[in-house]
């Protein structure tokens, strides 16, 4: 099985699942996976497994859609590299009480990533080891993003509305054609 | 270079830089004008510190980040008086593409007061040195206790001299303006805001908000924008918001009911149809309604 | 002996940008470290989601200014995608020419930063002035030294006339003879040996266990660029070596470094004698459907992943970037063990961080 689709399947499979992976491959013929686990924990035994095929981790990205967000959940997409490929693996969490498991044991670079989880959203990631603020002062509230989003209700234009009724005043009138 | 003549007999004024969470951009720049001989410092009598209380000058470059809001201002408090603040970018001045969030706290005049603005993002190494010199001409008014000096009526020595396309300030045509506000749409910066007013529709387009990235011109679709070589751009503090370009497309009567509307701009109907016939000289007075009207009763198949 | 603790700013770092670290030291030897980060966080990720998608075309060039273009390059290829859109081939030759005009740029200040550090002042001013070729070039050709403006949806929105063409030629043959000094000096000259060999030592499997990227992990023997594993846009077309190195010290990571500074000037060589004719931006307000994508490159310090999800709007749904610093930080730790505290901004510089980059 020297293909690396039938090896990432063969990989995710060890979690218990079959997971659906789907393929794509852009017009230079670089290879992307996508894929959802049924459970969020499930997580852990896949990276375990990924980490099999010398797969790193890339990112972690967590977000909170408007859509997602109608269906009660939220959704972290963890993109592994394996040699060129991009694997992505979705899982989903309830929007209140959300928790997952560090990866930190397996792939130490979560360990920033798995920080900004907790600090931009409302996501507990169990098991880390280091557990503090990393970007925000301490001034700015927890959760940063998960107050500021959804955008369409947030609307903190205050500085650039102040700058511009200066502007308007002080040079608005003063130049009419 | 612009304004100060080196008096030799004046010692070195000594600058400071502050990081206000840049891009470091500003900060690169400033890093070439103590290194590279033809933007050195030391040929306007300044030259480098890093320590705040042997300062004379600041130079502040970033948006004010909430994180370093404290040790900027401990670090300007350092300065003895006089002591001048140049703003180096637009981040500082305004905010740029960085106003609004949640993790910065600028402009920094909100905190500090600043005497010169330098527009640009990042401004060229000519540009801040232009504006360092305006600071020293400032520093030695407030050190002998006199009024500065009067702006310099030629505020833009180099202008022309450059032959580069350097990206500057941006122009505006009213003429070929539809009143699309795509530019206001795609400005980054925010520098762009498009007011209906009694006789017509007003563009301002702010400088000192403005990143000079000339993608409001990229998809202008009639070429109303366009991007000059106008670069130097620092300005004494009380100019801030006066760093302006404006036009007003006016408002004319639909040739139907009278109601006002946005004529359509010559340049549009050339960009659309290629040139202009007497139908479309008859239809482009009327409004929406009067021009559904009579080209629906005039049509022919 | 009971270890104390120093904090050390940007003044001790010789850094730019404000970035602490809290040192736990024995004697002079540094047996401890904690990154401070998020002095110039000025929350980028939630201002794209702000932003349409035009105007983070703009945005994003001001995450950092040493590797600028790589993010609008990158963000745009993750839109096209989504989109469909092919970028005509000539597009794609200039993309690839203002990456590695700016990779050259990026580079060079590093290494002038390490002779500051290393008190070459003389050496310091040299690279300096070489890298204002670049500076100059950058102005002439897209008319600003750091934040080209580059890059659009479907392409790129400057282009190289005949005439900048054969500028652009000179520049690059300008570049040579003081690229092939620098490398001389920077591997060879004693006074930088003895500050640089053997020092900041990351070996090949921490390299690893840490995930570093760009010219760290490849100063540590992994042969990983991105514009190999995963090409994109014209690197499929073009040849260069992947500079590696196997001591995983300063001066690997310098030497990386320099050597693909002269890889650069061949593939910008390469792009002027290959691209073809034609448009360089395809169609320019496309529909952007609903989708998900993921877009990589290699900037100057190494593998840049863009992930973007969109519904149909020209808002994001979710725009989220990683960047090369991000992935080096934590290997200081490795670097930093075991050596002397004044040896500390040395080995900071080596990893070329980015910190407007990591605080996004």
């Amino acid at each position: 099985m020297n293909d690396v689709k039938d090896r990432v399947q063969a990989a995710l499979s060890q979690t218990g699942e079959e997971p659906l992976i789907e393929w794509r491959s852009d017009r230079k013929g670089v290879l992307t996976g996508w894929c959802r686990l049924g459970e969020a924990a499930l997580i852990l035994p896949a990276a375990e497994a990924l980490v099999g095929l010398e797969g790193r981790l890339s990112t972690i990205t967590a977000y909170l859609t408007d859509s997602a967000r109608q269906r009660g959940v939220r959704e972290i997409a963890y993109h592994f590299d394996l040699d060129g490929t991009t694997l992505t693996v979705t899982i989903e969490l309830p929007l209140e009480d959300a928790r997952v498991p560090s990866l930190t044991m397996i792939f130490r670079n979560a360990d920033w990533n798995e920080r900004e989880l907790m600090e931009l959203y409302d996501i507990q990631v169990t098991g880390h080891p280091d557990p503090r603020r990393l970007f925000l002062d301490k001034s700015i509230e927890p959760a940063a993003f998960e107050r500021l989003i959804p955008f369409s209700t947030f609307t903190n234009g205050a500085a650039s509305k102040a700058l511009w009724n200066k502007v308007m005043t002080m040079s608005g009138t003063e130049k009419a054609a | 270079m612009a304004t100060a003549p080196k008096n030799l007999s004046e010692p070195l004024l000594q600058l400071y830089r502050i990081n206000a969470g840049s891009c470091n951009g500003c900060d690169v720049e400033l890093a070439t004008t103590a290194t590279v001989a033809s933007f050195d410092v030391e040929r306007i009598g300044c030259s480098y510190t890093e320590s705040p209380a042997e300062a004379d000058i600041v130079l502040v470059t970033g948006p004010l980040t909430v994180r370093v809001r404290e040790k900027v201002l401990r670090a300007y408090g350092e300065v003895p008086e006089p002591k001048i603040t140049v703003a180096v970018g637009v981040c500082p001045i305004s905010g740029g593409v960085f106003r609004d969030s949640y993790a910065v706290d600028g402009p920094v005049d909100r905190y500090l007061p600043v005497d010169v603005n330098v527009p640009g993002c990042p401004p060229r190494p000519q540009a801040i040195l232009a504006g360092i010199e305006e600071a020293v001409l400032l520093w030695r008014a407030r050190r002998d206790g006199v009024l500065p000096p009067p702006v310099a009526s030629q505020p833009h020595p180099e202008k022309g001299a450059v032959s580069t396309g350097v990206r500057g300030k941006m122009d505006f045509n009213p003429a070929a303006c539809v009143g699309c506000r795509m530019c206001e749409h795609v400005c980054a910066g925010g520098a762009i805001r498009f007011n209906e007013e009694f006789t017509g529709l007003r563009f301002t387009l702010w400088h000192n908000s403005c990143v000079f990235c000339g993608l409001c011109r990229h998809y202008c679709p009639t070429g109303a924008l366009t991007v000059t070589d106008e670069w130097q751009l620092a300005h004494r503090q009380d100019q801030k918001y006066h760093l302006t370009t404006q036009g007003i497309m006016p408002y004319a009567p639909c040739s139907g009911c009278g109601e006002l509307l946005l004529p359509v701009a010559p340049e549009l109907l050339r960009v659309a149809f290629r040139g202009t016939g007497r139908e479309i000289d008859r239809l482009k007075s009327l409004c929406t309604e009067c021009r559904q009207k009579q080209s629906i009763g005039g049509r022919r198949r | 002996m009971t270890p104390s603790i120093i904090t050390l700013g940007p003044h001790q770092l010789a850094l730019e940008e404000p970035m602490y670290f809290k040192v736990e030291l024995e004697g002079d030897t540094v047996v401890g470290l904690d990154v401070m980060a998020g002095h110039v966080h000025r929350g980028m990720e939630h201002l794209v989601m702000k932003r349409n998608l035009y105007q983070n075309i703009t945005l994003l060039e001001r995450l950092c200014s040493l590797c600028s273009n790589s993010h609008p390059s990158t963000f745009c290829t993750a839109v096209e995608d989504i989109a469909g859109i092919v970028v005509p081939e000539r597009a794609e030759y200039l993309r690839a020419i203002a990456d590695e005009i700016k990779r050259i740029s990026s580079h060079l200040f590093n290494c002038a930063i390490m002779a500051h550090i290393i008190g070459q002042g003389a050496l310091f001013k040299n690279v300096m002035q070489i890298r204002e070729i670049m500076q100059e070039t950058k102005e002439a050709i897209y008319g600003n030294r750091m934040d080209l403006a580059a890059n659009c949806i479907g392409g790129v929105r400057y282009e190289l006339t005949p005439e900048l063409s054969m500028y652009l030629g000179q520049r690059m043959e300008l570049m040579k003879a003081p690229l092939d000094e620098l490398y001389r000096i920077y591997t060879t000259d004693p006074a930088i040996r003895v500050r640089t060999e053997g020092l900041g030592v990351l070996p090949r499997q921490e390299a690893k266990d840490y995930a570093v990227v760009g010219p760290v992990a490849r100063g540590s023997g992994i042969a990983y660029d991105v514009r190999k594993k995963s090409p994109y846009g014209a690197y499929d077309r073009l040849n260069f070596l992947v500079a590696t190195e196997t001591s995983g010290d300063v001066r690997a990571r310098a030497s990386v470094r320099l050597r693909e500074a002269q890889e650069s000037v061949s593939l910008i060589e390469q792009c002027l004698t290959r691209m073809p004719d034609g448009k360089s931006c395809a169609d320019i307000l496309p529909e952007i459907p609903a989708g998900e994508t993921i877009a990589k490159s290699e900037a100057p310090r190494g593998e840049l992943i863009y992930y973007l999800s969109t519904d149909g709007s020209d808002m994001p749904a979710r725009l989220k970037w990683r960047v090369p610093s991000y992935m080096n930080w934590d290997a200081l730790k490795v670097m930093l063990k075991g050596e002397r505290v004044t040896d500390i901004p040395l080995i900071v510089n080596s990893i070329d961080p980015c910190i407007s980059c990591t605080d996004r």
